[in-house]
């Protein structure tokens, strides 16, 4: 879909330094276990002591991101709240579960069964930012993040004023989810170096990850603000609709392929999906690229963190003063979905 | 119940406090209450509202936590309201419950 | 582009419940004041004795059945079969080779656990290291999407696909969110609604939450005491009132308004003086541009939980200046089907509106102290041209949609 989104602040919580965006990558963190695990935020800081002692891991994440993401856009209340999850609570939902057998479907914790709901984290962050208005959540794989996106550009189109919509997204890995996908055969085994991924492309399966990413989006254009501009969502992805995904993006926009400066591949160094990407090096000979899930690992909302680097890049001082200005993301999920966004830097810059 | 202990008064008194120590870690631990000891939890200090400031889902939480660590289920909601109200009102109704029990 | 002005229509609707598969067999039992409720005989609990639940009479093998699907294929889960059947119902009266052939066909599911009414049953083999093939098949199951993609292939439709999970309001949202597709263009013509099997997982968790009742549910009684859960599922089809017309399509009902507000309460109760629930009946009756007094009937959220219908009860009083149309829950006939209800409840009010029916809310004996207002609770012929319809759920996630008379 076709409709600008100013980013109007960007926060995301990931294997790296990526909560506080100056420590990003200094250094690059890096797992040998397979498993990308996020970084802690200060989540005190952003969630009261009495709600703080229930919640799992991905609900603090989540909160203390989303919270985080209005207070670097200077916005108290959003005028929307939506997000996306693939996986939803997944320690809650575990915990649940697990109990339910072992204890014979007797007494339950009603605290796991409620914070397992999918909607759990958008419907407490709309209670923390006082936010009765549009609340929203989508649970579709590896385009959960990215139907939330689209769901904003729609209220954006919608509204004839200027809103502030926070759009967001998170996942959690846990040790069961990891052994269980094991069996699908999503993992590199054994386990390879994080920072290694793109040197064992003969090996089949990925890295996981997790984190959470969230975002402060107007249809208000405001200085030095990057903008999404396009997000195309292919179904049962193939090299073809990429292609065709990325030449209705040019059309669109009226520009050339080359002046796309910079390519943000979510290529997860598996090669049973590699098809998906190398046809690119033909569209775009030229152009600068980069690949990112060696950062943050494979998961469903993993287009949340690769949202949050480009805005991160483009807002970098580049050292060669190669300014890039026009950049797409582009990205698969395992179970089949792709993704293509278009992201640019403020014509000032 | 009394009666039982009442040529006893020191040994009334240590069952009690016992199960009321257990309790309040009991608590701390099921409600997750970090960095709380037990022996800042007031034995009459309502849990709710004022006092540790829990909520309803708290009080579904605790109710679990009589029915996994001492088989006690509480079905109807008011009465569910008395009993949790302070770690005292637990106690009592523990120990007439196990008395319950043994009869 | 965004483009409003062309109405929202619902050209064909299907649904499977407690009741029975189509409208038809929800109408009647709505007259004859029959309750789909009893003690689960497929959901394998140890608490089957114990409580009621709004339970899809076949079993997953006879659905397979009638769905054409050999009993010896595998991984099907309830929930999908449910949804299947639902969809199945709806093209009864849709062109699935049209559907198949649209260009921009849109399929907006819901559901609130996946497919955890298998996967509650595995999941401690699934965690082992050993491998099984018939354990590990269900691995995808446990995502909510896997029974969108499912009953997507099953129907031979490439859709642009969405799972909504916003617990009780899941398929109201997915109504709204393909009707808003729709007028942005990025569909011409959208499957929109959601199913939930009956499943373990949520009996055990309503009930840690004390508020399922072991009665048959008292929607908007003094002396409710909780609800019932169930299973099914709805789905309606949403064009544009232009498309339908152009070609020659049955128009059922139009979406005349639909809103979706947070409650900012509570993680799992309803603000208590009602406000949140008149919040989003008030956006919905602004969209439709319709005043209150155009409302002829509501089918509330009435879940008979101690704090839904103070709730919604207080906001359908304050809003209609205590002088409501008739409302009613329906809850009491199917039991709450989670994910589903949103899209069975809307279902369900379009063809009350059909018939000028109202249908009855079961087990209302005394009124609640706090309200001056009353449910419906005689089958009443009344003329109906806009009805309203509620759902609420857990995270405060508050929807209201409005049809309007074609």
């Amino acid at each position: 879909m076709r409709q600008p989104l100013y980013i109007k602040s960007a926060v995301a919580i990931s294997a790296q330094e990526s909560f506080e965006r100056e420590k990003f990558l200094q250094p690059l963190l890096t797992s040998g276990t397979g498993k990308l695990f996020a970084q802690d935020a200060p989540y005190a800081q952003y969630i009261s002591p009495v709600a703080i002692r229930r919640m799992s891991r991905q609900m603090k994440m989540t909160i203390s991101c989303a919270m985080e993401a209005l207070v670097r856009a200077g916005v108290a209340t959003p005028d929307a709240i939506i997000t996306g999850t693939g996986r939803g609570g997944v320690t809650d939902m575990e915990h649940f579960v697990k109990d339910m057998i072992l204890l014979n479907e007797g007494a339950m914790n009603p605290t796991a069964f409620i914070q397992s709901t999918y909607n759990s984290a958008s419907g407490w962050i709309a209670m923390q930012a006082k936010c009765t208005g549009y609340n929203q959540t989508y649970v579709h794989r590896g385009c959960s993040f990215e139907l939330a996106v689209q769901d904003a550009q729609m209220l954006a189109g919608e509204s004839e004023l200027p809103i502030n919509l926070l759009v967001g997204c998170f996942d959690e890995l846990t040790e069961d989810y990891y052994h269980i996908r094991q069996k699908r055969g999503y993992w590199k085994i054994p386990a390879i170096s994080s920072e290694s991924l793109y040197q064992h492309e003969d090996v089949a399966g990925t890295i996981a990850g997790e984190g959470a990413s969230f975002f402060v989006l107007s249809n208000q254009p405001e200085e030095q603000q990057n903008c999404l501009r396009q997000l195309k969502i292919i179904y049962q992805a193939n090299a073809e609709k990429i292609t065709q995904a990325i030449m209705e993006v040019a059309i669109e926009e009226a520009i050339g392929l080359d002046a796309i400066d910079l390519i943000l591949l979510g290529d997860n160094g598996d090669p049973r999906q590699q098809h998906l990407y190398a046809h690119l090096d033909i569209l775009f000979p030229k152009t600068r690229m980069e690949r990112f899930k060696h950062l943050c690992g494979e998961f469903d909302t993993a287009t949340g963190f690769g949202t949050w680097y480009a805005d991160w890049i483009l807002h970098q001082k580049q050292a060669d003063g190669k300014q890039p200005k026009n950049l797409l993301l582009i990205n698969h999920y395992i179970l089949g979905s792709a993704t293509v966004m278009f992201i640019t830097a403020p014509e000032t810059t | 119940m009394d009666a039982i202990f009442a040529p006893y008064p020191f040994l009334r008194k240590s069952t009690m406090d016992d199960i009321k120590n257990t309790l309040k870690q009991q608590i701390i631990d099921a409600l997750n209450l970090q960095g709380m000891k037990p022996e800042e939890i007031d034995d009459n200090a309502p849990l709710f509202g004022e006092g540790l400031g829990l909520d309803s889902i708290d009080s579904l939480e605790l109710m679990v936590l009589l029915e996994r660590n001492y088989g006690i289920k509480i079905e109807d909601a008011r009465e569910g309201r008395k009993v949790l109200n302070s770690v005292q009102s637990m106690a009592d109704y523990i120990q007439e419950h196990s008395a319950k029990n043994r009869a | 582009m965004l483009q409003t002005s062309d109405r929202i229509v619902v050209s064909s609707m299907g649904l499977i419940s407690a009741l029975g598969t189509g409208i038809a067999a929800h109408t009647a039992a709505f007259e004859q004041r029959k309750s789909g409720l009893r003690h689960p005989q497929h959901l394998k609990t140890l608490h089957a004795s114990e409580f009621l639940v709004g339970e899809v009479a076949l079993s997953d093998v006879a659905m397979m059945q009638q769905l054409g699907i050999p009993s010896t294929k595998k991984g099907y889960s309830r929930t999908s079969l449910i949804s299947m059947c639902a969809i199945a119902d709806m093209l009864q009266t849709t062109d699935l080779a049209w559907l198949q052939n649209l260009p921009k066909l849109g399929y907006i599911n819901a559901n609130t656990v996946g497919g955890m009414s298998i996967v509650e049953n595995l999941y401690m083999e699934m965690i082992t290291d050993r491998i099984d093939e018939e354990t590990d098949k269900w691995i995808d199951t446990l995502d909510c999407a896997e029974s969108t993609e499912h009953v997507a292939r099953f129907f031979g439709l490439n859709p642009a696909m969405a799972t909504i999970s916003t617990a009780c309001s899941s398929s109201a949202n997915s109504i709204i969110v393909g009707a808003r597709m729709l007028q942005h263009g990025l569909v011409d013509a959208v499957i929109v609604g959601g199913g939930d099997a009956l499943s373990r997982y949520t009996l055990n968790g309503f009930s840690a939450l004390k508020n399922v009742d072991k009665t048959p549910c008292k929607s908007f009684d003094q002396n409710r005491n909780g609800l019932n859960l169930g299973e099914g599922a709805g789905y309606l089809l949403l064009e544009k009132e232009s498309s339908a017309k152009a070609r020659g399509a049955n128009i059922l009902a139009i979406l005349s308004g639909f809103s979706n507000h947070n409650d900012t309460y509570h993680p799992t109760a309803p603000s208590p003086d009602g406000s949140g629930a008149l919040r989003t009946m008030a956006g919905a009756l602004e969209r439709a541009k319709l005043p209150a007094q155009a409302i002829h009937y509501i089918n509330a959220h009435g879940t008979a939980t101690l704090n839904n219908d103070h709730s919604e009860g207080l906001a359908i009083q304050n809003l209609w200046q205590g002088v409501p149309p008739p409302f009613s829950s329906t809850k009491a006939f199917t039991g709450h089907t989670l994910a589903a209800a949103g899209a069975v409840e809307a279902i369900c009010s379009i063809a009350a509106m059909q018939a000028n029916t109202v249908p009855p809310n079961l087990n209302w004996e005394t009124p609640m102290e706090e309200l001056s207002i009353r449910p419906c609770t005689q089958s009443e012929k009344v003329d109906i041209n806009h009805v309203m319809s509620n759902s609420f759920g857990f995270g405060g996630s508050n929807v209201t949609l409005i049809f309007s008379r074609a």
